[in-house]
């Protein structure tokens, strides 16, 4: 999109603090055993909006577009108050829209029916007629405050470190993001001096940055933010980069990421000089506090991923690192390479670390939930739709109770939305 | 004269509170229009006194929910900002509707251009041109092809400026790859001859095009190339400009639908001898330039900001700054009203005359 992110409602608007994110939650904290199971959710949903895209057959983009929607809803509403599952067919329909590759609704109510009507979910009644889907879509119009246009780390990757004239299909979608229309200049000064990451490194970082919208990195920072951490983790995580990083390196290689010296360049024959990560991310000239502390937030993401297991028979994996040396190439599934890489990705760094033995044991899904050996209950999509429930008929006793009580929160609550897009 | 904002389908959206306050924030004045998509209608913030238009998304025969032009046309004016692109102040939720509130536009020039009561002088016209060139500009510079230039959707405030609006079939181009597009676009006595001989691929020159029939039209006043269908506007511009020659236009024959709509003689050019008599030299030229049959040779917006006719030719461009002192507001909308109106009373005259 030729937009200027400056100037957009995604900067202006949209990017909250954490106190905001934190307020957001407040009421669903209400009726909550574990404020952790809150952010499980998330990891829940981004992951269900995944799959329904990919069942759509939506683009990695527009996937992004309707995660960023859902999590922008739910700054200004609650999981008990809402249907979770509607809002994320509305988020997937309407960035469909939004993105230029819209799809039927009946498409969409039909694939989220027979979706979420898997045991797992516990949704009994996803409605079938057209016109529920369409009013979610209005309400989800409304709380967006008509702010369609989302940026993504995506385009600043495919800016800095895609090989030049590469004809990756990564390319193919970057160039749909509109980037030839000249503007790469205006977020890096020069624009000289990319980062050329080898194709799986590269591909590395895409799957890292499809990982991130698990958890609220996209409302608190701008996207070219996450990029930035992302190629850093990248340089960190994919083990022949890393090699290559250290190999040229003298000793003492235990400071942090950015400020490893490499020589990859030597191995390279570019036409310009190919700049080695430290001058690169020097040229930057972007606040590297901000960007160690989203690295920070991405690996708590992959720990607290860690105990949540997408399917009660999923084979245990090595830890992240480990799991990321293996050439991520090969990890699809079906459908469009990127999509599919989005989800096996997720599955991939979905690392059951309390009880690497019990996968395959079956799920009791009318009894009571599974207990890790670490005494935790083992986090699946299952446990989380129950939570869920829970939280729905707690909030509904509230109500009956005349919980006039809960519903100020949640006034203030859009108030302070409300406040946040006006400003 | 004047009718609350209140549409008669009250959906479940009303028992929103917010939803209240910012219904009766503005207030509806009378329609001014009729977008690609929607009514338009004039309306008073009652807080600032500030005119508005609103112009309301149709949703209700909508199966698919909020349209995707909609949704297409919000993000493009989201990020557009320019002094010859209108303003979207914000969108607004009412009573189950949406509106889009842009910044209020006294007319349209087609609305002038049908007027009598003031007269552009040559300096206006060349300031208007200039205008609507430099938004154009803008537009292309920032990827977005406008497809519906034409007098309607070019608005005129009482300071004289221009602006370009309804951007309901307007869309984001890629400037290194050119795709497939509808070429069931741009309303037919403004569309260039490769979209009436059925080309898909196409990029921002079809908007030239259209700037070039706006260009004369501010001279004659009136739309010159008047055709019922897609042959009878072909056959109008061949009238004006000759039929269209390999040597003029070398693709021509490989556009999808020439073997179709062949014309069966030749015509020469006769656009000179039949302009001069409004255009000066300099204009006539810009507008020949405008109106180049072969997409690939026709002026850019910006390279016809460079032409002699607005850097050397006199008089300089001068805003129209008179018509503030014109009476009332001058909308296609009014005009076509104007021309009903007329149209019947003749016709009841008529009737009266036979008795």
């Amino acid at each position: 999109m030729a937009t200027d992110f400056w100037a957009s409602s995604h900067y202006k608007r949209w990017i909250v603090d954490r106190a905001a994110v934190q307020r957001a939650r407040a009421e669903d904290r209400q009726f909550v055993d574990d404020p952790e199971y809150l952010d499980l959710l998330a990891i829940f949903f981004a992951n269900c909006i995944s799959k329904l895209g990919k069942k759509l057959g939506l683009r990695q983009r527009v996937i992004a577009t309707a995660t960023v929607f859902f999590h922008r809803f739910y700054l200004k509403n609650s999981y008990s108050e809402t249907d979770p599952f509607l809002v994320i067919a509305a988020c997937c329909y309407v960035a469909a829209k939004a993105e230029e590759s819209p799809v039927h609704i009946k498409n969409v109510v039909t694939e989220a029916r027979s979706l979420f009507s898997q045991e797992m979910y516990g949704v009994k009644t996803f409605p079938s007629d057209n016109s529920k889907l369409a009013e979610m879509e209005f309400y989800l119009v409304d709380d967006l405050e008509c702010d369609l246009t989302v940026f993504h780390p995506y385009r600043t990757l495919m800016t800095l470190c895609c090989k030049e004239g590469s004809s990756s299909d990564l390319d193919a979608e970057a160039g749909e993001l509109g980037v030839g229309i000249n503007e790469g200049h205006r977020y890096w000064g020069t624009g000289e001096g990319k980062l050329e990451l080898q194709e799986a490194a590269l591909q590395m970082a895409w799957f890292i940055i499809n990982d991130t919208y698990r958890s609220q990195l996209c409302l608190l920072y701008p996207p070219h933010m996450i990029a930035i951490a992302v190629i850093n983790l990248t340089l960190v995580l994919h083990n022949p980069t890393r090699a290559s990083i250290q190999s040229s390196n003298p000793p003492p290689a235990s400071q942090a990421a950015p400020t490893r010296r490499s020589s990859r360049q030597a191995s390279h024959h570019a036409k310009k000089p190919v700049q080695d990560p430290v001058s690169f991310q020097a040229s930057l000239n972007v606040n590297m506090t901000q960007v160690a502390t989203i690295m920070q937030e991405i690996i708590a993401l992959y720990t607290l991923w860690d105990r949540y297991k997408e399917d009660s028979n999923e084979q245990p994996k090595g830890s992240l690192i480990q799991n990321y040396s293996s050439p991520v190439t090969n990890s699809s599934g079906s459908g469009t390479k990127r999509s599919a890489a989005g989800v096996s990705v997720s599955r991939s760094t979905s690392v059951n670390t309390s009880s690497g033995s019990n996968g395959g044991t079956p799920m009791d899904l009318a009894g009571d939930v599974e207990i890790g050996e670490d005494g935790k209950p083992v986090i699946t999509p299952a446990f989380l739709s129950k939570v869920l429930l829970k939280m729905r008929e707690a909030k509904l006793a509230d109500l009956a109770k005349g919980g006039g009580g809960t519903a100020r929160p949640m006034a203030i609550n859009k108030m302070i939305g409300r406040a946040q897009a006006a400003g | 004269m004047q009718s609350r904002l209140a549409t008669p389908v009250a959906q479940s959206s009303d028992n929103r509170p917010d939803s209240f306050s910012r219904a009766d924030l503005y207030v509806i004045v009378n329609q001014v229009g009729e977008g690609t998509f929607g009514k338009v209608y004039k309306a008073r913030n009652t807080v600032t006194g500030m005119n508005v238009a609103l112009k309301r998304i149709r949703m209700e025969q909508e199966r698919d929910g909020f349209p995707v032009t909609a949704m297409r046309e919000i993000k493009l004016l989201q990020s557009l900002r320019h002094q010859n692109v209108v303003k979207l102040y914000e969108m607004m939720v009412s009573h189950g509707s949406v509106y889009m509130v842009f910044e209020y536009m006294d007319h349209d020039l087609t609305g002038v251009l049908t007027q009598t009561h003031f007269s552009f002088t040559d300096a206006n016209l060349k300031s208007l041109c200039q205008q609507m060139l430099a938004g154009l500009a803008y537009l292309h510079h920032k990827g977005v092809i406008h497809r519906d230039i034409k007098g309607s959707n070019i608005l005129l405030n009482n300071r004289g400026e221009l602006k370009l609006g309804d951007f309901g079939l307007a869309r984001f181009y890629q400037k290194r790859r050119r795709s497939d597009y509808t070429n069931r676009v741009i309303t037919l006595w403004y569309r260039p001859p490769e979209l009436l001989l059925g080309t898909t691929v196409y990029g921002p020159e079809v908007d030239m095009w259209s700037a070039g029939c706006i260009m004369l039209e501010l001279y004659t006043k009136k739309p010159v190339f008047q055709g019922n269908d897609d042959i009878s506007q072909l056959d109008a511009i061949y009238k004006v400009f000759g039929t269209p020659t390999p040597e003029r236009w070398p693709g021509v024959a490989d556009m999808p639908w020439y073997e179709l709509v062949k014309p069966k003689e030749i015509i020469d050019d006769h656009f000179r001898a039949l302009f001069k008599k409004w255009l000066s030299p300099a204009a006539l030229d810009l507008a020949e330039q405008l109106l180049t049959y072969d997409p690939s040779k026709r002026v850019t917006a910006t390279q016809a900001l460079e032409a002699p006719y607005f850097m050397q030719e006199g008089p300089a461009p001068v805003l129209p700054i008179g018509l503030s002192t014109l009476e009332g507001e001058w909308h296609e909308l009014e005009a076509k009203r104007e021309r009903e109106r007329v149209k019947k009373r003749r016709k009841t005259e008529g009737e009266f005359s036979q008795q």
